[in-house]
């Protein structure tokens, strides 16, 4: 999503089969009616400084933590060496902080990274894999016991 | 040299054009005919060469499909191609389809536009345009002959006034 | 003349004992006369619904989309059924002057210059819900192919949305030179008539100096006739290009083949069922019954059961295609078992009795060729076509492939304050057309006269037996 294009004309939302993008309806920043505590200067300092504030009317959608990606990228690029695998992991704002490990974020094209066997498990599976949007976020199966204890 | 024309009004498309018949069998040159409404065969009966306006059309409709052509190659494959929706713009052929609509709708836009500016011009129809059609008449209902005089005023008043004219008459024209 | 001859069993376009300057004095008469009551209480009304629209587009330029009643899982609602409405409604006009000038129907001639006044106007109602349903209004021009400051980022050529840009503008533009080179021999002969001096000079200008030359009546001959050919597929591409908007999404409902065709046969249903409704009224309030008749109401209703059946076919093969195919998402479409008993069961219901039952009156001779009948039925099918873009485009939205994301529109006042804005608005170009310029094509009408004109044909009839 590059939002400095965006126009909105909401076409993108309309066709996404998972409805998971997210217009802005209004202007939600330095506005009195959307008062969350963010419009003064020590209220600010809880917004991430390296993710743009998006302007009103235009779309947006979970990007994986781009500006995270980057910086593991970056950080190994200055240090003269490849990301190693499993680096990406704690990118993404949501799977570092999961405790339990359900959210787990890599890179699928390096085959050391532990998503590459994630994904590859028989108990994964994407949703609505039938349309064939080939998408990048992979559920696996509930383990149930089916026999009886 | 005076410029004496005869304007000769007539009140029938008909009467008009038996008119013209008559006027051009005696070998006199019409200078102009005004009409209130297009009377089909008046153009070949006073022998005016075809309009080559279609024609016209046909070439700013060509302009127009190359303008669209050049446009879509320029923008999308060559100065800036990306990737979209997994379908990448690598080369112009392969993505045509997508540019269909945009090479029919230029090739309308620019035939239509140009050749109707053409049919303006050639015609002198423009805003702030003076009429030029010599009496209001020539709107409503009555048509009008203009024919040049060269000293053979009465020949031609007579020859107009027995094909049926209603109104006859000599203006000096500046 | 045998060059006026016109078949005796074909009944008169032109009623009454009319000579060529009655003509021109019965389409002159609206124009130099004085407005009546009536037409201020209609202006009134539509300048106030104007002017609420103006409010409401104000308010949501202002503020921001979210005073619609749109969500995250509904994001065209009101403002693109509203778009595709008008623009259907758009399509008579160039329709009823473009193709029916290539099959040389006389009958055009009367209601031409309303029906393509009409297109014109629909057409500015629609191309304003594309921009003022955008995000960033704004920014509206990113729309267009031009160089930029962004490091030269063009436009996607791909994209259907743009394809509408170019389509809605070229059946725009061309739709207004057509409809002026056509309005230069009548504003010529207001020009000629008028006595003020103001009125003289303001159709002197709109007239471009038109003088009626053998030369130029040749060269507007042909004009028209070029035009009306580039015009021809130009109105049958407009709808196809919309109705791409959803047949090239991948939604269940809209990714469908049969949308252009169904959607050209649509708009054309829904463009003279609205030429019928305005010239059903402007009729009495010019005086032109004599030229706007009967006869020319039947034919127009025929079309409407043409492109009427059309549209019902089509109806009927979504149905049962979404039936048929087994695939539990098509049982949710607009056209389905899960639309018709479901939350919008009544819009589905609607958009049937108003789409298909009540058009079929129509088989009916004595409604066929009746004002009021054909007036009242083609109200039924103004609300059915909008209900069909309602219905296409709510409830397929309204159900989409994850039953967590299915939802209901509710519009706000705004929602319904922009349209009946947009209705004003046009209710207001509308009667300032029929106000000031020509309303019948009266150079066409007076080259048929001979032909078609009730005295001439009697007189030639007669003379006959």
């Amino acid at each position: 999503m590059t939002y400095n294009r965006c126009i909105g004309t909401r076409y993108c939302a309309n066709n996404c089969p998972y409805r998971v993008r997210r217009f802005n309806w209004f202007k939600y920043n330095e506005n009195s009616e959307f008062d969350f505590n963010m419009n003064d200067d020590y209220g600010k300092m809880v917004l991430n400084p390296d993710v743009a504030v998006r302007s009103r009317g235009v779309m947006e959608k979970c990007s994986f933590c781009i500006q995270g990606t980057q910086q593991v990228i970056l950080n190994a690029k200055k240090e003269g060496r490849k990301v190693a695998a499993g680096e990406f992991n704690n990118a993404t704002a949501c799977s570092s902080a999961c405790a339990t490990g359900a959210l787990v974020f890599g890179d699928v094209n390096e085959e050391k990274d532990p998503i590459v066997a994630l994904k590859e498990d028989k108990r994964a599976y994407r949703l609505l894999e039938a349309i064939g949007t080939d998408n990048n976020v992979v559920y696996q199966v509930k383990v149930r016991n089916t026999e009886e204890a | 040299m005076s410029n004496k024309v005869i304007h000769a009004l007539y009140n029938d498309d008909d009467i008009l054009m038996d008119a013209v018949k008559k006027v051009k069998a005696a070998h006199h040159h019409i200078d102009e005919v005004f009409t209130p409404f297009p009377v089909h065969g008046l153009d070949k009966a006073l022998g005016l060469a075809p309009t080559k306006l279609a024609i016209t059309a046909f070439l700013y409709g060509l302009t127009g499909l190359s303008f669209a052509i050049w446009m879509t190659n320029y923008m999308m494959i060559e100065d800036w191609p990306q990737d979209i929706g997994g379908k990448p713009n690598f080369s112009w052929v392969e993505n045509m389809p997508a540019f269909v609509p945009i090479m029919f709708e230029l090739t309308v836009f620019f035939a239509a536009h140009l050749m109707v500016i053409t049919f303006y011009m050639r015609s002198r129809i423009w805003p702030f345009k003076e009429a030029e059609n010599p009496d209001v008449r020539t709107t409503d209902d009555h048509f009008l002959m203009e024919i040049s005089v060269h000293d053979n005023e009465k020949e031609l008043t007579a020859l107009l006034q027995e094909t049926g004219a209603v109104e006859i008459n000599v203006i000096d024209k500046h | 003349m045998s060059s006026h001859y016109e078949a005796p069993i074909r009944e008169p376009l032109v009623l009454g004992d009319k000579s060529y300057h009655d003509i021109t004095v019965d389409i002159a008469k609206p124009i130099e006369g004085k407005a009546n009551k009536n037409w201020y209480i209609a202006f009134t009304i539509s300048l106030i619904a104007f002017s609420w629209g103006i409010g409401c587009i104000l308010y949501t330029i202002g503020t921001g989309i979210g005073v619609w009643g749109l969500n995250k899982n509904i994001g065209w609602a009101w403002d693109i059924t509203n778009f595709v409405w008008w623009v259907g409604i758009g399509h008579a006009g160039t329709l009823i002057s473009a193709v029916l000038l290539l099959f040389r129907q006389r009958w055009r001639m009367a209601i031409n210059r309303s029906a393509e006044a009409m297109t014109i106007f629909a057409v500015f109602q629609a191309g304003l819900f594309p921009i003022i349903h955008m995000g960033r209004p704004w920014n509206a021009y990113w729309v267009l192919p031009i160089p930029n400051q962004f490091g030269s980022l063009w436009v996607n050529f791909n994209s259907p949305l743009l394809w509408d840009v170019f389509a809605i503008s070229t059946y725009l533009s061309v739709s207004l030179v057509f409809w002026w080179t056509g309005l230069l021999p009548d504003f010529a002969m207001l020009r000629d008539r008028a006595i003020k001096p103001f009125q003289k000079k303001i159709y002197a200008l709109l007239s471009f100096g038109w003088s009626g030359r053998a030369k130029d009546w040749q060269r507007f001959e042909e004009v028209s006739l070029v035009l009306a050919g580039l015009a021809t597929p130009l109105v049958l591409s407009v709808h196809t290009i919309v109705s791409m908007d959803f047949a090239t999404s991948i939604n269940p409902g809209w990714h469908s083949t049969i949308f252009p065709p169904y959607f050209v046969a649509g708009a054309i249903f829904s463009g003279f069922a609205m030429v019928q409704t305005l010239l059903g009224v402007m009729r009495k309030v010019t005086n032109l019954e004599n030229y706007i008749t009967r006869l020319h109401v039947e034919y127009m209703n025929m079309v409407i059961m043409l492109t009427g059946g059309i549209v019902a076919v089509a109806y009927a093969s979504e149905f049962f295609i979404a039936w048929y195919t087994g695939s539990p998402y098509e049982n949710f479409t607009y056209m389905s078992v899960g639309a018709a008993t479901g939350a919008y069961g009544w819009a589905f219901w609607s958009l049937i009795l108003f789409n298909i039952a009540i058009p079929q009156l129509l088989w009916i001779k004595k409604i066929r060729v009746s004002f009021i009948g054909s007036f009242l039925i083609s109200i039924a099918i103004n609300i059915g076509m909008w209900f069909e873009r309602f219905d296409i485009i709510a409830i397929v939205l309204s159900k989409g492939h994850l039953p967590s994301t299915w939802t209901r529109f509710e519009p706000t006042f705004v929602d319904v304050g922009v349209f009946i804005g947009t209705i004003g608005f046009f209710g207001v170009l509308f009667l300032l057309y029929a106000r000031t310029f020509p309303v019948i094509a009266q150079a066409e009408v007076k080259s048929i006269l001979k032909v078609s004109g009730e005295n001439y044909k009697k007189l030639r009839d007669g003379s006959h037996e």
